[in-house]
């Protein structure tokens, strides 16, 4: 009977089968090609005589006796101190997860508790604090940081990217709270627990996947971000992402270029080992409050 | 061990009631039941006790500690919920050591006092299961296990039952009715099922739009409810209500009529009689009507007669047979009638 019905017509097999392969290859590819490239010379992989150059690699093998050179990683990692970037954008991100994630949970947590009216007000506050455009923030923010002679430092770029990150994660895990059944506090309260304990012995073991998913959001946001490191770091204090856009911006000098694709890919690969070890956690997390227990 | 005494107590709501003047003194080793329609303030009441709601006005006093400002933990109680409110990631038997750990009970006491609880409730093959991987009424005993295992003051428990199908329901029912006779802990039970609260009760308490209704053992609630609401709220079927006037002693309603009945108040009155103390008669009752329906119960048939607005209806013995629309007669003996004030609903004999 299930053969029956699994039996489909050969031509929508194939058609299917071709249409996924395409997509894989489109979405791909960028990756693939600038992964591949990295290893190569910018005489190859910005080739003017023949694109398949930056596939064999004629000049690498020229310059270098190989097809394969690390000739842009030892340009960007040592020469041009990235390892300092790699250093600033762990330290960024570790304090911004570590404080929305704190602040998230007890704020998420009050607020899918609090019996008052004015938890709807806050959410619908934080949503537009959310809609805003990052830029405005960080306009807002310059005047004052360079009088209190606070710019271009680490912390004041975390604090920034706190705030901006908050409302969502405050919203995430405010619905992630909601999906837990009230009964669990209060078992746990008459049980001998304080509030807090309720919170910390009850609540939180059940909201590991809520809390992994939207640490992984507030990771993504940090790590990513351009507009406010981009404005609030000095060069020395730069995270990878501004300091793979100064590599782009000075083209002069041959060779250099190169540093930034193969700092791309150094930024790359840490994004896909993390998503890879927490799939399990982000899809159950993503899902958890959909569908109720 | 502990008496617990409820002192005028009050929830309000902006200008919602919740619980209005709530006055009780539960004894030691007392089984109270709080029995009403859902939204009477029952387990506004519970959850008041339990420190889970705040008091609007009043005294909740616990032996001799008045512990209206105290926090759940601090009062020394254990509650049953509903829907059972178990640790998801923990075993049954971590659920149940959940309390004495965070009580900070020294650990080599943890294993006999957690055992001891399994063997109450008879888990001892689930230990180390997870909530998730048991049935309803497993849950509900691990529930069960987790407020014994410290021996608290009083037990609070919200509805435990109905979330149950209706066999289990019976034997958890026994199970809770002995498991509080042998630990002789002061329990307080809140339910909207009045036979839950015959069987398992001491005393009942009957509360209805936030107000005390009656308390009384189930035999007094039943024999002799204090006004309308409670008549027709307890037994299965709720009492025969039938308005109707009264004059020296006669009452006459429509298709029905009683002589004999107390000779003291009159005018506009509601009678009352039960079911199963009425009898079917050949001729000269004091119901005289077109029968209604019959329904065939498997021990009894049921009788039912329209008599002004009401239903009422009378068991016979399950061979009576009849057509609908006949004229059917029954004897209402005065002795069995009870008479409630029409517009209050308030009793006026004096049984």
């Amino acid at each position: 009977m299930s053969s029956l019905a699994k039996r489909k017509p050969p031509s929508l097999v194939m058609l299917s089968t071709v249409f996924v392969l395409f997509w894989l290859v489109v979405a791909a590819f960028p990756f693939l090609w600038t992964m591949w490239g990295s290893f190569k010379v910018e005489g190859d992989f910005f080739s003017r005589a023949d694109w398949m150059n930056a596939i064999t690699g004629p000049v690498t093998q020229r310059q270098h006796g190989s097809a394969f050179t690390l000739a842009g990683y030892e340009g960007a990692w040592i020469q041009q101190e990235f390892w300092r970037s790699v250093v600033n954008t762990a330290i960024v991100t570790l304090f911004v997860v570590i404080i929305s994630l704190t602040l998230g949970t007890l704020g998420g947590y009050a607020l899918a508790r609090s019996g008052f009216k004015y938890t709807f007000w806050l959410l619908m506050a934080a949503l537009v604090f959310r809609a805003m455009p990052h830029v405005t923030l960080v306009s807002g923010y310059l005047l004052p940081f360079f009088q209190l002679n606070i710019w271009g430092f680490l912390p004041t770029t975390i604090i920034v990217l706190v705030a901006i990150n908050q409302p969502f994660t405050l919203w995430m895990l405010h619905s992630f709270f909601l999906s837990i059944p009230k009964d669990l506090d209060e078992a746990a309260m008459v049980d001998g627990c304080t509030r807090f304990q309720a919170f910390r012995l009850a609540i939180i073991p059940v909201m590991w996947p809520g809390v992994i998913t939207t640490g992984l959001f507030s990771f993504l946001l940090a790590y990513n971000d351009f507009t406010v490191t981009s404005m609030l770091l000095t060069q020395e204090n730069a995270t990878m992402i501004p300091k793979i856009n100064s590599f782009l911006g000075s083209t002069q000098e041959e060779g250099k270029v190169m540093y930034a694709v193969a700092a791309v890919v150094s930024a790359i690969v840490p994004l896909f080992a993390l998503i890879l070890f927490f799939q399990r956690q982000i899809v159950s997390g993503l899902t958890a409050g959909a569908v109720k227990g | 061990m502990a008496r617990l005494q409820l002192k005028n107590v009050n929830k309000r709501w902006g200008s919602f009631v919740g619980v209005d003047n709530f006055d009780l003194d539960i004894a030691d080793q007392e089984f109270l039941v709080l029995l009403g329609p859902s939204g009477c303030g029952k387990s506004t009441t519970m959850r008041m006790i339990a420190g889970l709601e705040d008091v609007t006005e009043g005294e909740i006093w616990l032996g001799d500690r008045m512990v209206n400002n105290l926090e759940p933990k601090d009062r020394d109680i254990s509650m049953v919920f509903q829907s059972y409110g178990l640790y998801p990631n923990l075993s049954v038997y971590e659920n149940i050591r959940f309390p004495l750990r965070v009580r900070k009970v020294p650990k080599e006491k943890h294993r006999d006092m957690v055992m001891k609880a399994i063997e109450m409730v008879e888990l001892q093959d689930f230990m180390d299961r997870r909530p998730a991987e048991l049935s309803g009424g497993q849950r509900q005993r691990v529930a069960l296990g987790r407020a014994i295992v410290r021996k608290p003051t009083v037990f609070l428990m919200d509805e435990p039952l109905s979330n149950l199908d209706a066999k289990l329901r019976v034997s958890t029912r026994a199970q809770i009715k002995n498991l509080q006779s042998k630990l002789k802990t002061t329990t307080v039970y809140v339910t909207h099922d009045q036979i839950e609260a015959m069987t398992l009760a001491d005393r009942v308490v009957v509360m209805n739009a936030g107000k005390i209704q009656q308390v009384g053992t189930p035999t007094e609630i039943y024999d002799t409810p204090a006004n309308t609401f409670v008549a027709s709220f307890i037994g299965s079927p709720a009492m025969n209500l039938v308005e109707g006037k009264l004059e020296k002693g006669v009452f006459q309603g429509d298709g029905i009529h009683v002589e004999g009945l107390p000779a003291g108040p009159s005018g506009n009155v509601t009678l009352g009689f039960r079911a199963e103390d009425a009898e079917i008669v050949e001729d000269q009752g004091q119901i005289a009507a077109p029968m209604y329906s019959i329904e065939l119960l498997g021990e009894a048939s049921m009788i039912t007669w329209r008599l002004g607005g009401a239903l009422v209806s009378i068991k016979t013995n399950k061979e009576y047979r009849a057509e609908i629309g006949d004229i059917v007669h029954a004897r209402i003996p005065a002795s069995i009638c009870h008479l409630f004030d029409t517009a209050s609903g308030e009793r006026i004999d004096d049984r």
